[in-house]
């Protein structure tokens, strides 16, 4: 799967990364192909991350066109390009990022592609997608070990999901512990200065995932369930909530059509809590005019962790997040936190 | 289970808070309320620094609907930016960061009012007025010296400062308002490692000892002489007793090299033509062999092994790494190839010398092979006489580099960060709610930048009086004097002070005249916009918060070291010539010394 040899090229360019998660993690990097769904302003960032970071390939997908509001936080599409396919207007942007990476573009809609369509890829991540095709697709590559992440931004507010399996392995850098002698210093009591204190290991671990459909489907109605409710991100209901409205509605809360848009979203937010055994008060109304459009530093933020998610799966190498990470842009919180069956 | 990945700094809005439980008619401009949008588009705000943080965060401003930046870097693109600083592209290396990073972002917002500058924050034309400009000024900086300025023009400008650093997959926020928060002195910052003299030149133990002393060696042969930066074995050290009886041993040892103490090391090599061979010999075995006879150092530690040239290449060539599957600088070679590199680069660096004329001097530079080359031999070489496991050119690289790793997603998460700090901040201003933190520094309120407009006035005008105390820092060179007034009537005609006392022995010690050798002012300041590929010399500090990119001139660097190490020889008391006397000389205050009145 990968080819051996970094060109020098490649060592130039990607030098202060191989200092940081090594050659072998840029190797297996280089032999990655990559699904993005979704070029909004989550996308876009996602897509940057991962084209800097060197896959072999990133496949750029999107049905939809191009809108003022849709490019109002995407940095790749230019600004006359309403109308087009918003995949194939990122395209160009997308591969002067870095021309070693294979970027392509693909028009059709998600839901259309067949089950095949997705064992192609080493990774697939999904943004604007509805929770039913989520599911499907989660359910279809975790098996073939073909890491399947989720994401989005709603307003200020995002989150990302990831399910790598039932065995999921990695590697972890750790220092080495050196028997005997100490750091060396320069009394007459030193040691023998051999020893090198930056000598580390690495050492190997398995870690497993529960599907897309676990995560979301956890019943509340349990005592134990609601002990730990408490702790529980707001965020996780919240997207719920977003999840039903988009199913519902065939799209997102968009800022032209607010009132309404306001009171559907509320209205949605008591029935899956109800639905859920919840009370309403778990999202107050308040949630509501911040949950329009996609706040671009939101989709930096969102889209940095989830592409640093994807490095790390796709290199193997680091302790993955486990399952979910929200992100509240009006507090400037940022957790990660596990939904599903243990 | 849950862990917590980014913790707020307060608990004030993004926006302004909705006291109404149901939501109104809300004019949105997508995700902002249309008074928060319409605020954004008429703020001005300054980003220093046009780097890893500096295009993620331009990327955002415009897109979050910021309409008037300014951004500054007096950096050009390198191809090693690129994996991360994705405004720029393979075609864009050797040109200005500030200048187009400018064009790439006006490409996807032409709407944008942006403002290049390929300069130094640190150029006096960036007064406090120039600062005043601004509503918000954001950091995006990768060194302390610029990092206090800022900080010191910000707090003298009264205007909020948001603060970052990352490296690696750490990073972090801060943000910074006279009166409400500490600024970013207020915490003292660690200082950079440095090693003492001994160490280096006597008894290294560590591989980075041995770097350190080839980027000396580096200077001593090719470059600018420091008396900072000796290599030669070092009598001084106080762990060594000096025994009559060695005398005699010692007096041969020196005599083979001409007497260390009276010839540089320059002077040496250029009488040698500087012949590589007698170089390696001198370096690696007689002044080995001089070490030797200071036996005090061996009785605990082992004892260095000498290299003999001839010896070296008698032996069979020993197994090196395969190069394989490999970076090619990441291989390991043997003694061998060390001293065959050794070779090749004083060849290739005497010609760059003889190219450049007479009493030319090189300045190191990790990108420049074969001052690269010239180190990682070395620093090899003598790692093996001390029995250290040699170190590939790609590991000698980051230490003597001082490299710090960097990817694009931690600086496009902490540049996220900072936009959305940039908003709570601009919001209290609007709303009026502003969250009360730690106490300041107030006496920084008194800093005064413009030297210039403040030679006409008395000192009283400034509140100093007789008994005042005052503290002047020049950060440039980490230096800090505290200073008593006293009025007299008794000093001799037309003498307007008299200076008693000592100053404490922090300054750096130079053997020419000290307006050559200041390192605030002339050739060494790195306020010179770069031309070339090299940047202006940067902090060395390998703490998480202040180094994004690593320094690729060494001339600032090597002067910081040896200002902070000077002070380790006052601080660790090893070194008794480092007590040294300053004269301070009775040139008006520079930009660089700010007078704090502490009472």
């Amino acid at each position: 799967m990968e080819d051996n040899i970094i060109s020098e090229e490649e060592a130039a360019q990607y030098d202060r990364q191989i200092r940081l998660w090594g050659l072998d993690a840029q190797k297996r990097l280089r032999g990655s192909r990559v699904l993005l769904v979704g070029l909004r302003g989550l996308g876009a960032e996602v897509a940057k991350n991962l084209i800097l970071a060197g896959v072999k390939g990133l496949t750029l997908l999107d049905h939809e066109q191009v809108t003022e509001e849709s490019r109002r936080a995407q940095f790749l599409i230019p600004v006359d390009a309403d109308g087009q396919n918003q995949a194939q207007a990122s395209l160009e942007r997308a591969q002067l990022l870095n021309p070693m990476v294979e970027v392509k573009v693909d028009t059709d809609a998600v839901e259309s592609k067949p089950d095949d369509f997705f064992f192609q890829f080493d990774a697939v991540c999904l943004t604007r997608c509805s929770k039913d095709l989520m599911v499907r697709v989660d359910q279809l590559c975790a098996s073939r070990n073909i890491k399947v992440f989720c994401g989005d931004v709603y307003g200020y507010h995002g989150y990302m999901f990831s399910d790598l399996g039932q065995e999921h392995h990695y590697v972890e850098e750790k220092p080495k512990v050196v028997k005997g002698s100490n750091e060396a210093n320069d009394g007459p009591e030193a040691k023998k200065g051999k020893v090198d204190p930056n000598e580390t290991t690495m050492v190997k671990k398995t870690i497993s995932f529960c599907s897309l459909k676990e995560a979301l489907e956890v019943d509340w109605t349990n005592e134990k369930a609601k002990s730990s409710l408490k702790r529980t991100p707001a965020d996780y209901f919240l997207l719920q909530v977003l999840l039903k409205f988009r199913t519902d509605k065939g799209r997102d809360p968009q800022p032209d059509s607010f009132a309404e848009d306001s009171q559907l979203f509320l209205q949605i937010r008591d029935d899956v809590l109800e639905t859920m055994g919840l009370s309403s008060e778990l999202l107050p109304n308040t949630f509501v005019s911040y949950c329009f459009s996609e706040m671009a530093p939101v989709c930096a933020v969102v889209g940095g962790v989830l592409g640093q998610e994807l490095v790390k799966a796709l290199s193997q190498r680091d302790a993955p997040h486990r399952n979910f990470f929200f992100f509240d842009g009006l507090k400037g919180s940022g957790v990660v936190d596990y939904f599903g069956s243990k | 289970m849950r862990t917590s990945l980014l913790s707020p700094l307060d608990q004030t809005a993004a926006c302004p808070r909705r006291r109404n439980a149901e939501p109104t008619m809300a004019q949105l401009v997508g995700p902002l309320r249309k008074e928060l949008a319409d605020s954004l588009s008429s703020c001005r705000v300054l980003v220093v620094g046009a780097g890893g943080i500096g295009c993620e965060l331009l990327k955002n401003l415009v897109l979050t609907g910021f309409k008037n930046i300014e951004v500054i870097d007096l950096d050009t693109i390198d191809v090693s930016n690129l994996n991360r600083q994705f405004l720029f592209q393979k075609k864009h290396v050797g040109k200005s960061k500030a200048q187009v990073a400018k064009e790439s972002v006006l490409r996807f917002c032409p709407s944008a009012n942006i403002t290049a500058y390929h300069d130094s924050i640190m150029n006096p034309d960036y007064n406090v007025e120039f600062f005043r400009n601004f509503q918000l000024v954001m950091n995006a900086l990768d060194n302390r010296a610029a990092r206090n300025h800022v900080n010191r023009m910000c707090l003298a400008a009264d205007i909020p400062l948001i603060e970052s650093g990352t490296a690696g997959y750490l990073g972090q926020v801060t943000v910074i308002k006279k009166g409400q928060t500490e600024c970013y002195e207020c915490q003292p910052k660690p200082t950079q490692k440095t090693f003492p003299g001994c160490t280096i030149r006597n008894t290294p133990s560590e591989p980075i000892h041995c770097i350190v002393w080839a980027k000396y060696l580096f200077n001593q042969l090719f470059g600018e002489e420091d008396a900072d930066q000796e290599v030669s074995p070092d009598t001084a050290d106080p762990e060594v007793a000096w025994n009559p009886a060695d005398a005699a041993a010692r007096a041969t040892a020196s005599n083979k090299d001409g007497d260390i103490k009276r010839v540089s090391t320059k002077e040496w090599a250029r009488s040698t033509g500087y012949d590589p061979v007698k170089l390696f010999n001198k370096l690696f075995k007689d002044d080995i062999m001089y070490l030797l006879t200071m036996d005090k150092l061996w009785k605990k530690r082992k004892a260095p092994l000498p290299l003999d040239w001839t010896e070296i290449h008698q032996l069979e060539s020993s197994q090196e790494e395969a190069f394989g599957t490999g970076l090619k600088d990441q291989q390991v070679l043997g003694v061998q190839g060390y001293a065959q590199l050794f070779h090749r680069s004083v060849e290739t660096l005497r010609s760059q010398l003889i190219e450049k004329g007479e009493g030319a001097e090189l300045v190191w530079d990790k990108d420049d092979p074969p001052a690269m080359d010239f180190v990682t031999a070395a620093a090899n070489l003598r790692m093996n006489v001390f029995s250290m496991n040699m170190k590939s050119r790609f590991d000698v690289k980051s230490m003597a580099g001082n490299i710090i790793p960097a990817i694009a997603t931690t600086n496009a998460v902490i540049a996220g960060l900072i936009v959305l700090e940039a908003l709570k901040t601009l919001n209290s201003d609007f709303d009026q709610c502003r969250t009360v933190n730690l106490q300041c520094c107030s006496f920084h309120a008194q800093h005064n930048f413009d030297g210039f407009p403040n030679n006409n006035k008395f000192l009283s005008d400034f509140g100093i009086r007789n008994g005042s105390r005052l503290q002047a820092d020049d950060f440039l060179q980490d230096y800090t004097l505290l200073v008593n007034l006293i009025h007299s009537e008794e000093l001799e005609k037309d003498v307007e002070f008299e200076v008693v006392g000592d100053a404490p022995d922090k300054a750096p010690v130079s053997s020419v005249p000290e307006e050559g050798k200041n390192i605030a002012n002339g050739n060494k300041d790195s306020a010179q916009p770069s031309t070339s590929s090299k940047a202006a010399a940067e902090d060395d500090d390998v703490l998480i918060v202040d180094s994004d990119e690593e320094p690729s001139s060494s001339t600032m660097e090597t002067s910081l070291e040896s200002s902070n190490r000077k002070r380790k020889h006052h601080d660790a008391d090893t070194d008794d010539a480092a007590s040294k006397r300053k004269r301070l000389d009775q040139q008006p205050a520079d930009d660089d010394e700010d007078i704090i009145a502490l009472d």
